[in-house]
């Protein structure tokens, strides 16, 4: 049997936070997941959470497990429980350490993910998050002709992946200490989107979109302390695109200087 | 009049749902229109995001769209509307030229062109792809150009209803998720977008929010619904948890393995190998599983080892991502345990080229409609290229027809019954709790309705469908909360799915041969003579009425499919 102490709330005049316990049977293979599903199914069927693709690419799972945030889809009960969680599974950047407080009790703790305004239960509200995204006009706009065939190296398609390979989970915006002092900050997300664009030799629009990330709240905001890096479920190097804004942007400065 | 809880949103053109076809859809017809998309989650949540091995066109000059058109006819077992395909494949190289012009970033060749890979069922290598995140890659390019052209979204609302009335659509009813409101959308047309149906199956490599909520919308306003029993059970899925595990591991040069370490698809194809159409290879690993060659009798070896890690890397990184964190396994080092899961849905809700269905204002495109284009097997990378040809078409379209249209009313009751209907299920206290029965009817389709039919098993499947229907009745909500309700969505959705099953086992029982995805162990040949027909099934008050359309052939005749 495994103890789940899960953080309750609603929305409106009796929102009520506080943490409920739910105990449930541990299952071969169960994933974070699959243990709320049985929960709401077995116990309490007024627990909400987000879900889609139980895969781990759809980015609408993350939440708070044992005070680190990931995809409830990718966790397994089993690594939690016995305190096996693989770090090096969990934990990419240059300058991880082990804040994934591994017990070996039989008790998990879930949150909704932290610098959000929560909903109901683990539905935080991602209103502002995409609001940051949409502001830096995140789109080509094609000004010549379609007609010519774009090419692209396979070097520089490798050099872009990287970035577009974020699923906008909002896990990195949850762990980073600029969006917990300012929840207006562009956040990690976003500004890797950015660079994804930037680093296109097929994007035009490259002046406007520095121009919308050069602020304090956007690119300036960032400690580069790698928080988003570690935790990112997907491995986006979003500090690294962050910095590379950075010289790309001091040096148009130097240039004009 | 409006009431409190009454609220009305108008739009010229609503699009339910937000994946692939619904955005390309979104994208054309905004072109011109006020457009909206309603959407039971984010868009970028959306089933399309799952899409891995690629989008196919025949883009080099080595390459030709009637090669394309060929391959896709024999693959669909000569069930494929032949008008159809021949659009598909026509205008495939511009769709995926489009995309790149939007900025879609696709794997490279060494000079630099969009790289293409092989893929099953097809005479040349046509399948462009981004790693294996083609899916990924489109769907975040579609979505920044809608946004760009402004578009309206409506996230994490729950479409109801259609409003029909005098054969016309007008309108949707839908609950927003984050206030529980039952809110009005009037239009001067609507597009279906919903995706298929997969969590009808257990076993299913879907989203778990892929509940057919459109085909079962258009379902129960009398629109029939054609081929059901078309149902693609993709070969290789994750062992367990029913992942999918894309198929460009095999265009890569992956080998399947039975436990005797035999390379056992030289039995069933050949030619083509692990690169056999899809239904092909699903029977020949069930079958294996089923004889005893297979692990544990539940699944194959799918070896991609040789290929080595950095051709691994490069190619297959979400492969080797999702086999480490599912199942431990190091798909550079061992074998990856795959086994047949539901994937696909070739039916749909009939539409023309044109993504028009038989009510007017009414549209359809994506794996929701039947254009028609898979017949009774889809080839791996059609998909992605059907939301994107038949979107772009239906949005086309719907602008086109908008100038004879125009915002309608409708009764007053239609509203009132529809909020009294869903005032009853939330408040619903019966002995019947939601999830398990979606499992029990889940397992149901797997066992009975899966790669292998029969009359027997058929029949026994309808029977138990029905008594899970009676059962849903008796369903019991503990949620009564307004704020994000899903034990409400999930109830919601599972009568959604099981009038599908429904329709799934009925359309099977009468089809009365071999042919594609649809194997009846009583009938195990294809029947030309009886057979070169589409199955409609149209919803009556107690009882599903069936219809059948001959197959449209134009240039390939039908011949027997051996690969």
């Amino acid at each position: 049997m495994v103890k789940f102490k899960i953080y309750r709330f609603e929305k409106g005049k009796n929102s009520n936070p506080r943490f409920e316990n739910f105990t449930i049977k541990e299952g071969e293979g169960m994933t974070i997941l699959d243990a709320l599903f049985k929960i709401k199914d077995e116990i309490d069927g007024t627990l909400s959470f987000r879900y889609s693709c139980r895969g781990a690419v759809c980015g609408s799972c993350g939440m708070l497990i044992n005070g680190s945030p990931m995809l409830a889809c990718r966790t397994q009960v089993g690594d939690l429980i016995k305190g096996k969680l693989n770090f090096e599974l969990m934990i990419h950047g240059p300058f991880a350490f082990p804040s994934i407080n591994k017990i070996d009790s039989m008790e998990i703790q879930i949150e909704p993910l932290p610098n959000f305004a929560i909903i109901k239960d683990l539905v935080v509200d991602m209103k502002s998050f995409f609001n940051g995204y949409e502001s830096i006009d995140p789109w080509f706009i094609k000004k010549n002709k379609f007609n010519n065939e774009n090419k692209m190296s396979q070097k520089e398609m490798k050099a872009i992946e990287p970035y577009i390979n974020c699923i906008m989970c909002g896990i990195c915006f949850s762990k980073c200490p600029s969006a917990k002092r300012d929840n207006k900050y562009l956040g990690p997300a976003t500004l890797a989107k950015a660079w994804r664009f930037l680093a296109d030799s097929r994007f035009e629009n490259k002046k406007e979109m520095l121009k919308k990330v050069d602020s304090h709240r956007g690119v300036w905001a960032c400690d580069t302390v790698y928080r988003c890096v570690d935790f990112c479920p997907k491995n986006v190097p979003s500090t690294q695109g962050i910095t590379a804004i950075r010289r790309k942007l001091l040096l148009n400065k130097l240039i004009r200087w | 009049m409006i009431m409190k809880d009454n609220k009305v949103f108008s739009h010229d053109i609503i699009i339910i749902g937000a994946g692939l076809a619904g955005l390309r859809a979104a994208l054309e017809a905004s072109k011109s229109t006020n457009v909206a998309v309603v959407t039971k989650v984010h868009p970028l949540r959306s089933h399309s995001i799952s899409a891995q091995g690629g989008i196919n066109a025949s883009l080099s000059i080595d390459d030709s769209w009637e090669n394309h058109a060929k391959d896709t006819i024999k693959g669909g077992d000569y069930l494929a509307d032949q008008d159809a395909v021949e659009v598909l494949c026509k205008e495939a190289p511009d769709r995926i030229e489009e995309m790149e012009k939007w900025g879609t970033l696709f794997s490279r060749t060494n000079n630099g062109k969009i790289a293409q890979r092989p893929f099953g069922g097809a005479s040349y290598p046509r399948t462009c792809y981004a790693s294996d995140r083609t899916g990924h890659n489109l769907l975040h390019t579609l979505y920044e150009q809608t946004l760009r052209q402004g578009v309206i979204f409506y996230e994490e609302f729950i479409v109801t209803s259609l409003i029909i009335n005098e054969n016309t659509c007008s309108g949707i009813i839908a609950i927003n998720l984050v206030n529980g409101d039952l809110v009005t959308f009037k239009s001067k047309a609507v597009i279906l977008a919903t995706g298929g149906y997969g969590r009808v199956y257990n076993n299913s490599t879907n989203a778990l929010i892929n509940t057919g909520d459109g085909m079962a919308l258009a379902y129960r306003h009398n629109i029939p619904l054609k081929d059901m029993e078309f149902v693609q059970f993709h070969p290789t899925t994750l062992y367990g948890s029913n992942i999918l595990i894309s198929e460009a591991c095999r265009g890569e040069g992956g080998i399947l393995f039975n436990n005797e370490g035999k390379r056992f698809m030289e039995n069933y194809a050949p030619e083509l190998m692990e690169l056999a159409p899809r239904d092909i290879v699903a029977r020949a690993i069930e079958t294996e599983i089923n004889e005893g060659r297979g692990f544990k009798n539940e699944y194959v070896s799918l070896d991609i080892t040789h290929l080595g890690k950095d051709k691994i890397m490069e190619r297959l990184p979400q492969i080797h991502d999702i086999a480490l964190h599912f199942a431990g396994i190091d798909s550079t080092l061992e074998p990856i345990p795959v086994q047949p899961g539901q994937h696909y849905s070739m039916g749909g809700i009939p539409t023309d080229i044109d993504g028009r269905t038989s009510i007017s204002g009414l549209y359809a495109a994506g794996e929701c409609a039947c254009v028609s284009v898979h017949g009774a097997n889809r080839l791996g990378g059609n998909s992605l290229l059907e939301t994107i040809v038949f979107g772009r078409r239906a949005g086309v379209a719907v602008a086109l027809d908008l100038k004879e249209m125009d915002f309608k009313e409708w009764p007053l009751e239609i509203y009132k019954n529809e909020k009294l209907r869903i005032d009853r299920l939330i408040s619903a206290e019966g002995k019947e709790r939601i999830i398990p029965l979606r499992k029990e009817l889940g397992r149901l389709m797997t066992e009975k309705v899966g790669i292998f039919r029969n009359e027997k098993g058929l029949l026994d499947a309808r029977n138990k469908i029905r008594t899970i229907k009676k059962r849903y009745n008796d369903i019991s909500i503990q949620d009564k909360g307004n704020v994000f309700n899903t034990e409400l969505a999930l109830a919601l959705e599972l009568g959604n799915l099981i009038d599908l099953a429904e329709v799934i086992v009925v359309s099977a029982l009468a089809r009365k041969e071999s042919r594609g995805s649809h194997f009846r162990l009583d009938y195990p040949k294809r029947n030309d003579n009886e057979w070169l027909h589409h199955t409609l099934a149209q919803f009556l008050e107690d009882n599903i009425r069936l219809k059948f359309k001959r197959v449209k052939i134009t240039r390939f005749k039908p011949e027997e499919r051996i690969y």
